[in-house]
């Protein structure tokens, strides 16, 4: 029992940070960023590549999948700087696919579709309970890190301007902020710190394979911040672990549900996650966390 | 609707916080035995999963009423791997954890199971797959796991023969990108180049919806014989499309992907003549009746074949080693499925046999059931059939 809560706290924690990542893209810069499990992908291989074949320390391996994430998202956002809205989405859901299908089939690279397993863990596996609560702190440190991290940098000026591009780009711009040099920002960050969830993950599971990083995982996550509330990472974290928590509350009520056999319970499951979704919709438009309007300096 | 202030979010933090200092319950020595089966019953795998699941499901309820293993009965919990190594390790957690399951039956992708032995052998939990990927035995599992697929470097190399014996001089491998594609290729190309054929592959998206430029490609060698290595949906997209561009030597499929589902789906003429080659169930066995009679089919499918045998072999251990653990079934699987004793065909018969202080040795349902000591399979049977005029005729089993 306290395996698997710690086991779920520390999933849920990975998606409270690759929800804080999709909070900084679409929620406060507007940049509908389909692409997340991509970046989560990037960070994930960037690390278990060079700690378990080159032997790098594991931190270095997290700097590493935190640079490399972030590049990503430099490259992303470089090439669809026209792009807004419906088309950015369909090329980032595009950049994905590509991650997905590339660790598929370079195998010379990323070994293909068997992945990469025994990725060095964070915390000596033999240690029982401790591996977990262990890994579990590591990866709420890097929750809270950087949640304090997106506080400090929505209540700055640039978080201001972020959301000034996000509202209306001209103005912005007549306003002489740069809309580019913002968007790659925010943007680049964001895939950082999907790159950072991506890298934990891989060190927490020894696993890494190209089936893991299905669109659903995005899906989920947007679920998860649209639950939360998409323009504060206390929402974006909130949504997360609620949504972990009701992934796996659904296992346990589908089992109650009477003469339900497990085909069926399955799809309950699943049908589940879409009322969830319509439910929160419905009651709380912005999330249960909305975003606070900000009143302008005094002077 | 505002009233959720920080304080709150806190509050319920510290509470949640709180349920981790609880003790763990502790093992119950009474009550069921658990079982947990982690099956795709959606995404890609979905249309195995569902009746590995209800044959678990329904044979262990045979068990219990023939008395259940050491007076105690057998409760399956069945759980959902989504097709997905992320989705799949957080359902064997729940099983692990929460049901406290001895072992897990029937992980079907091969990445799945890869993403659950680390867990598995850690905790002290049997694990029987389906998977047939090389590397997955040779993964760090301290004998907790066992699988009844023949490794894919086998099913390649019978292909090859297959191929050869129809008269193929070049071959062409046609698969989506899967963990077997690789290995299946070099031993097919192995066998091939033997005796002095040669060999093509390509890799192309199962997501596709039309492959008619990979078949334009493959087409460009004329190969003799085409050997697919996809599941039914894109095999069929496949075949499909290799009608349309009018080709004419001889194709072979899994028997897995080319199976009944897809020969109704296609005109007969599209489908005629595609030869098939699967791991044979032990057709006419006890034990391939019994499923037949479970699942109310003809002909059930080698999946439900081999966690019938699991399942099986899981009770018999158990009767055998007296106790319930992952351990305890590790150490006498060996005892129940090789090495000589009286033969059986079902775990009913088996355990009132052990329970009679006598030794047995399980011929299941998908084949002798014999293991290495890495848990792969030491014989296994084929079955090739082929389509003839909309229905799938067996050729022979060797």
């Amino acid at each position: 029992m306290l395996t698997y809560i710690l086991f779920m706290l520390v999933v849920g924690s990975i998606y409270a940070l690759l929800a804080q990542s999709l909070m900084l893209s679409w929620g406060l810069a507007g940049l509908v960023n389909l692409g997340l499990a991509g970046f989560f992908a990037v960070g994930a291989y960037a690390s278990a590549m060079l700690t378990t074949w080159e032997q790098a320390p594991i931190l270095v391996g997290v700097s590493v999948a935190v640079l490399a994430g972030g590049l990503a998202g430099l490259l992303v956002c470089f090439s669809t700087l026209r792009l807004r809205d419906d088309y950015l989405a369909i090329v980032t859901l595009g950049f994905a696919e590509i991650v997905r299908i590339v660790a598929s089939n370079e195998v010379w690279l990323t070994g293909g579709t068997d992945g990469i397993s025994g990725v060095p863990v964070m915390i000596a596996r033999d240690t029982g309970v401790w591996f977990h609560l262990g890994t579990l702190l590591i990866t709420v440190a890097a929750v809270i890190l950087v949640y304090v991290l997106q506080r400090r940098l929505l209540a700055s000026p640039w978080g201001r301007a972020l959301r000034a591009v996000r509202e209306d780009q001209t103005v912005a711009s007549v306003a002489g902020k740069s809309i580019v040099r913002f968007k790659a920002q925010a943007f680049s960050l964001a895939a950082a710190i999907a790159g950072l969830a991506g890298a934990l993950y891989g060190h927490y599971t020894s696993y890494v394979a190209p089936d893991q990083f299905q669109p659903l995982i995005t899906i989920y996550i947007f679920l998860a911040v649209t639950a939360g509330g998409n323009a504060r990472p206390a929402g974006a974290v909130l949504g997360a672990y609620l949504l972990v928590a009701f992934l796996e509350a659904t296992r346990f009520l589908a089992e109650i549900a009477p003469g339900v056999t497990a085909l069926q319970a399955a799809a309950l499951r699943e049908i589940a996650v879409g009322i969830g979704l319509v439910i929160v919709l419905t009651l709380r438009p912005d999330g249960l966390l909305p975003e606070r309007s900000q009143k302008a300096p005094a002077s | 609707m505002t009233d959720i202030t920080r304080r709150h979010i806190l509050g319920a933090g510290v509470a949640f916080a709180g349920t981790m200092a609880m003790p763990a319950i502790l093992r119950a020595q009474t009550g069921p035995i658990k079982l947990g089966t982690l099956t795709p019953l959606t995404g890609s795998g979905g249309s195995y999963g569902p009746s590995m699941a209800n044959t678990v499901k329904k044979a262990a309820d045979e068990i219990n009423k023939a008395g259940g293993i050491l007076g105690r009965q057998l409760l399956i919990i069945s759980e959902d791997d989504q097709t997905s190594p992320e989705a799949g390790l957080r359902a064997a957690r729940k099983l692990i954890d929460i049901d406290k399951v001895s072992a897990i039956i029937g992980t079907w992708a091969s990445a799945v199971t890869t993403a659950v032995v680390p867990v598995c052998s850690q905790s002290g939990v049997f694990l029987s797959t389906v998977s047939g990927a090389e590397p997955i035995t040779l993964l760090p599992h301290q004998g907790f796991l066992i699988r009844t697929q023949p490794t894919t470097t086998l099913q390649g190399t019978k292909f090859g023969e297959f191929a050869l014996s129809a008269n193929a001089k070049t071959v062409a491998f046609v698969s989506p990108q899967t963990p077997f594609t690789e290995s299946q290729f070099a031993a097919l190309t192995k066998t091939v180049t033997a005796a002095g054929g040669k060999t093509t592959s390509l890799i192309y998206d199962d997501k596709k919806t039309t492959l008619r430029t990979e078949v334009d490609q493959v087409l460009r060698g004329k190969p003799d014989a085409i050997v697919m290595g996809g599941y039914t949906n894109d095999t069929a997209v496949l075949v499909r499309d290799l009608y349309r561009a009018n080709y004419r030597g001889s194709l072979f499929g899994f028997g897995y992907s080319v199976n009944k589902q897809l020969v109704d789906a296609l005109p007969a003429d599209v489908s005629e003549g595609i030869y098939t080659l699967s791991p044979s169930p032990a057709e006419g066995s006890n034990a391939y009746k019994n499923v037949s009679r479970l699942l109310g089919v003809d002909s059930p499918d080698t999946y439900s074949c081999q966690v019938y045998d699991h399942l099986n072999l899981i009770a018999m251990a158990m009767a055998v080693g007296k106790g319930d653990t992952g351990t305890i079934i590790k150490n006498n699987v060996r005892k129940v499925s090789q090495g000589g004793g009286e033969r059986v065909e079902t775990a009913v018969d088996g355990l009132k046999l052990i329970a009679d202080g006598k030794k047995v040795d399980y011929d299941g349902a998908s084949g002798p059931c014999d293991f290495t000591d890495i848990g792969d399979i030491t014989d296994a049977k084929f079955r090739y059939e082929q389509v003839k005029g909309g229905k799938i005729t067996l050729l022979k089993i060797a």
